[in-house]
Formats: structure tokens, C-alpha cells, sequence
């Protein structure tokens, strides 16, 4: 249907709408996140859930206990190598669709902890992160336009053909790999289906210019 | 037929079941239609905060519970009754009175049996 | 009550034992006293209970690691040269072992001072690890102690649940000694440069890309 009929149509008081648009809709504007949260960033999460952020207005404020519940997974916090497993596990519980929010540095890729010994460098290694939010720890404001970053997502998603997101298609993956403990590290250290380390161009090291080969 | 009195709550009740079964079977013909299942060894398992599951979900618990829980509700329930009798207490006589202390007395006995019979240790 | 003192005390009321006392040059001038294993829990139980010390906390336990460096000394041997015999000068060099050292912070909450610091060393970082756990003398070292059993594998003997508490049970691997090598987690930064760099060079060549 033709866009400008749409909204002459929407000033007479007639919505017209494709069944794409109303399912998006409906699914970008419920989105209710796993009760979950790891460090810090757990604290902003609380705070961006609370009166004065109000996470409600978009439709997410319905923090679930149970993964069986939850559309959105916010890895809010520091993944330590000892929970990593525990993480993927819960993200493998929950039901398609869901999505996956990396909260502040830690969670995109360990952050100050990144030459740790036990913090895994970054959430992104196991499972697929839909939206990264930078900052230590981001604000409330922050997450909530992450929040909207994933509904504008969700809200292009088509319903068919091959671009249709991962719980429309068959034979997409709906679980990944649990990590498992190992002697020296977790076994595997990364899921080559979702993550490979890019390359750095060395030859052009110390120059502006050096970037991914 | 069509002036039974009861013609409008059959229609209402038919609406009303079908706004509760409608959405849902929407839904069951929308996944059916575009969304696969997907099952999987650890999306099906026991929820257990992410760590790996081990057992059933369904398991026993000490007797204990039940027993406290039943001497609990007792002595709501009393408390329930003590209510009333304490609101209209300066109205009453002495054998409504007396009455209310057998009541009292007679509950207290379960409390000691059960004290005697161990149950308040918990072990 | 100076570290002297003390030290004289534990002597006249821990028999045997020996002590030595670890200046520190640095301004704030925490000397502490190194014990030995064997008579640790002695001396421990004394700082605890005798009264003009009565060292009832202890705030703190470390590890250090003390790498095995490698000494090269000048020694004046005789040797014949040349039919003659004389005096050279050759270099000698000799490894030392190195070894894991555990420290304690005491504090007194009853008499108001503190802190007392405790050495104890392991003979070795191989394979003589072992030192006495002083979780009996004081509560609080408990967790600290399976924190160093971790982190630098010292094995606290006596101590009553000795098991890894920041890493896995399975893990093998000492994080916190200056040995340990990390796996290989690439490190992938635009700008790489000095360790970073040379990691990344490693995981190329481990990669296979040149």
C-alpha cells in the first residue's frame, strides 16, 4: 500500500497496516527481559527499570525470573569465566525470539578486566549480541536507547524470504555451545559459528591506519 | 427459543470463551504457520538458574513443613475467632466467657501434645 | 611495642623457634617478621592469647611469588694454563629455586594497635608448597588462604576446606604467579603495540597467518 494513502487513511481516522507490520509491532513492543544481572551495570539496569527512566513506557518493564518467560536477555556486567557457562545456558533456555543486549565494557569485551586471567572478553564469544552499549557502567538512558536501537531492529525484521530473523527459520540454531571447564581455559574459548577474533593488520601497527586485514 | 431468558448469557458466554480460546488459537496457527519448534537438550532442561540441571523437578519435602504449617493455621484460625469475642467482650457473660477458655484450653492441649511428641524441634 | 620486642618475646615463649626480622626501606616503614613453618601455629596462637599483644584480627593475608632468579658471581679459581698455574677469574652461575611466601596482617582490636606483619616461605614453587594454615589461630584467613591455595598454589596444611575459590575445580593453573601463561586469547586491538603486538604476532603465526 502506497505510504502517502496510509497516513491520508491515518488523518481520517483508518489504520491500514500489513500483518509484517502489526506482528512486529506487537513483539517489538513487549520485549521483557531476563532478571538477571552480573556487576555494576545490573545497578543502571534496576535504576533505567525504575520511576524516574521508566523502561515501562517501551514495553519492557515485565523483568521475568524465568528464562522460559523472557524475550530479552541484558547481559548487564562483568562475564567472569566461571559464569560464562551459566550465561549461555540461561540464553539457550529461553524461547525464540529473543534477543541479546551486551551491557557496558565488560560484556562486549571484558573491559578494564580484559588481561585477566578469569574474565571472558566479551559475551559475544558464545552467544549472538544483537545491540552493544558502551560505557562503565552506561547509563539508564543508555540502555533505554538500546532498547529502542532493538525495537527499530525488530520493527524491519520481514517475515519472509531469507533475510527473516533466526526464530523463523528452520534450521537456524536456536541453542549454542555451553562452554565447559577446561584445565587452562574454558573448552571451547569461542564459538566459531558466532565469533572469530578479527585479525589485526600488524604490518601497520603503531600507524592511524591500522586496522582490521 | 428465541424468548428464553437465558438466550443473552448462552451469547455472552459464547463471546466470552471465544475472546479467551481466540487469541490463543491465533497463535497456535501463527506458529504453526511461520514459527518452527525448536526444541534442544538444554532449552528443554530443568530451569536451575543456568547452572546444569541434575534430578527432577519434582522432589520431596521434610515432613516438618507440614506439620508446621498445620499447627500455624490452628492457631490463625483462633485467631480469627478470638477476634469477635474480643470486639464484643464487655457485652458478654461468664459462661460465653468460660466457653471461650475451653476453646483456648482445648487448642493449647494440641500445642503441648505436639510440643511432648517433638514436633517443635526442628531436625 | 616494636618489632623488636615482640620478636624477643615470641622467642622467650616459643622454644626453638626461629624469626628474623624484614626491614622495609620504603617510608612508610612496615618491617615484618618472617616465622618459621614449623613453629607457626605456636607463635600464631601466642600473637593471639598472650596479653600485652593480643593480636585478635587478622585484616589480611597475601601471597607473593618470588620467581628462581639467576646468580652469576666472580670466582678466583687456580687452574693451570699453559703448564702454570694460576689465578682465573670465571664466572659462576647458579639458579636459585625461589619460592612462594604468604603474608599476614595483624591487628589487635582489644589493645588498639596493629599492624604486626608475618612472613612465612615455602621451601620451593614446585613441589614443596606445603605451610601450616593458620585458619585455626584466626577465622577471618580462611577464605584468604584458599584465595593463595588458588591464586599461587600454596597448600595450606590444616587448613579445613582447601579448595579453589575464584577458579574452577578442574583448573590447573597458578594465575597470580609470574610464570603463568594465559591462553590464547587474542587480544584484537586496532593499534597494537608492545605486548599486545607481540601477542597478536604469536596468534598469527599459531593462526597460521603471516
Amino acid at each position: 500500500m502506497d505510504e502517502n494513502l496510509k497516513s491520508e487513511l491515518r488523518k481520517q481516522g483508518i489504520v491500514a497496516t500489513t500483518l509484517q507490520e502489526l506482528y512486529n509491532w506487537g513483539r517489538k513492543n513487549s520485549l521483557w527481559p531476563l532478571n538477571f544481572g552480573l556487576a555494576c551495570c545490573a545497578i543502571e539496569m534496576i535504576a533505567a527499570s525504575m520511576a524516574r527512566y521508566d523502561m515501562a513506557r517501551f514495553g519492557a518493564e515485565v523483568f521475568r525470573p524465568s528464562p522460559r518467560q523472557a524475550d530479552l536477555m541484558i547481559v548487564a556486567g562483568t562475564v567472569t569465566k566461571k559464569m560464562a557457562p551459566q550465561v549461555v545456558r540461561l540464553y539457550n533456555q529461553m524461547a525464540e525470539p529473543k534477543y541479546v543486549i551486551s551491557m557496558g565494557a565488560c560484556a562486549i569485551s571484558g573491559g578494564p578486566f580484559k588481561q585477566g586471567y578469569n574474565v571472558l572478553k566479551g559475551i559475544d564469544r558464545y552467544i549472538p549480541v544483537d545491540v552493544y552499549i558502551p560505557g562503565c557502567p552506561p547509563r539508564p538512558e543508555a540502555l533505554i536507547d538500546a532498547l529502542m536501537t532493538l525495537q527499530k531492529m525488530i520493527d524491519r525484521q520481514p517475515l519472509t524470504g531469507p533475510d527473516r530473523p533466526r526464530h523463523l527459520q528452520a534450521d537456524a540454531p536456536s541453542e549454542f555451545i555451553v562452554p565447559e571447564f577446561g584445565a587452562h581455559d574454558l573448552d571451547p574459548s569461542q564459538n566459531p559459528e558466532v565469533w572469530q577474533a578479527p585479525l589485526v593488520n600488524i604490518s601497520l601497527a603503531g600507524t592511524d591506519d591500522a586496522g582490521n586485514d | 427459543m428465541t424468548n428464553s431468558p437465558y438466550l443473552p448469557v448462552i451469547v455472552l458466554l459464547l463471546a466470552a470463551v471465544a475472546f479467551a480460546v481466540g487469541p490463543l488459537a491465533l497463535a497456535w496457527v501463527w506458529a504453526w504457520k511461520f514459527s518452527p519448534r525448536k526444541p534442544g537438550p538444554s532449552k528443554n532442561a530443568i530451569y536451575e538458574c543456568g547452572l546444569e540441571s541434575k534430578g527432577d523437578a519434582w522432589v520431596q519435602f521434610h515432613p516438618g513443613y507440614y506439620l508446621y504449617a498445620i499447627i500455624f493455621l490452628v492457631f490463625d484460625v483462633e485467631a480469627v475467632f478470638l477476634l469477635p469475642f474480643a470486639v464484643a467482650f464487655t457485652g458478654l457473660t461468664l459462661g460465653a466467657g468460660i466457653a471461650m477458655l475451653v476453646f483456648l484450653l482445648l487448642l493449647v492441649e494440641g500445642l503441648v501434645w505436639a510440643w511432648q511428641k517433638n514436633v517443635l524441634i526442628w531436625s | 611495642m616494636t618489632l623488636e620486642t615482640i620478636e624477643s618475646e615470641i622467642e622467650a615463649n616459643v622454644p626453638g623457634c626461629v624469626l628474623e626480622i624484614v626491614s622495609n626501606p620504603s617510608p612508610s616503614g612496615q618491617h615484618s617478621l618472617r616465622i618459621d613453618p614449623a613453629h607457626a601455629v605456636a607463635i600464631a596462637t601466642f600473637l593471639r592469647d598472650a596479653e600485652p599483644l593480643r593480636l585478635d584480627y587478622c585484616s589480611n593475608v597475601t601471597g607473593v611469588d618470588w620467581p628462581g632468579k639467576e646468580i652469576s658471581e666472580k670466582v678466583k679459581i687456580k687452574k693451570l694454563v699453559d703448564g702454570v698455574e694460576q689465578e682465573v677469574e670465571e664466572v659462576r652461575k647458579t639458579q636459585t629455586l625461589g619460592h612462594l611466601e604468604v603474608v599476614y596482617h595483624l591487628y589487635s582490636m582489644e589493645k588498639k594497635h596493629g599492624p604486626v606483619i608475618l612472613r612465612m616461605s615455602t621451601e620451593d614453587r614446585a613441589d614443596r608448597v606445603h605451610l601450616p594454615s593458620l585458619t585455626p589461630v584466626w577465622r577471618s584467613a580462611e577464605f584468604q588462604e584458599r584465595e593463595i591455595f588458588d591464586l599461587y598454589g600454596v597448600i595450606f596444611d590444616g587448613h579445613p576446606d582447601l579448595r579453589r575459590i575464584l577458579m574452577w575445580d578442574g583448573f590447573q593453573d597458578h594465575p597470580m604467579r609470574r610464570d603463568y601463561v594465559e591462553p590464547d586469547d587474542f587480544e584484537y586491538e586496532p593499534t597494537p603495540h608492545d605486548e599486545v603486538l607481540e601477542r597478536a604476532r604469536q596468534h598469527r603465526t599459531i593462526m597460521g597467518v603471516q
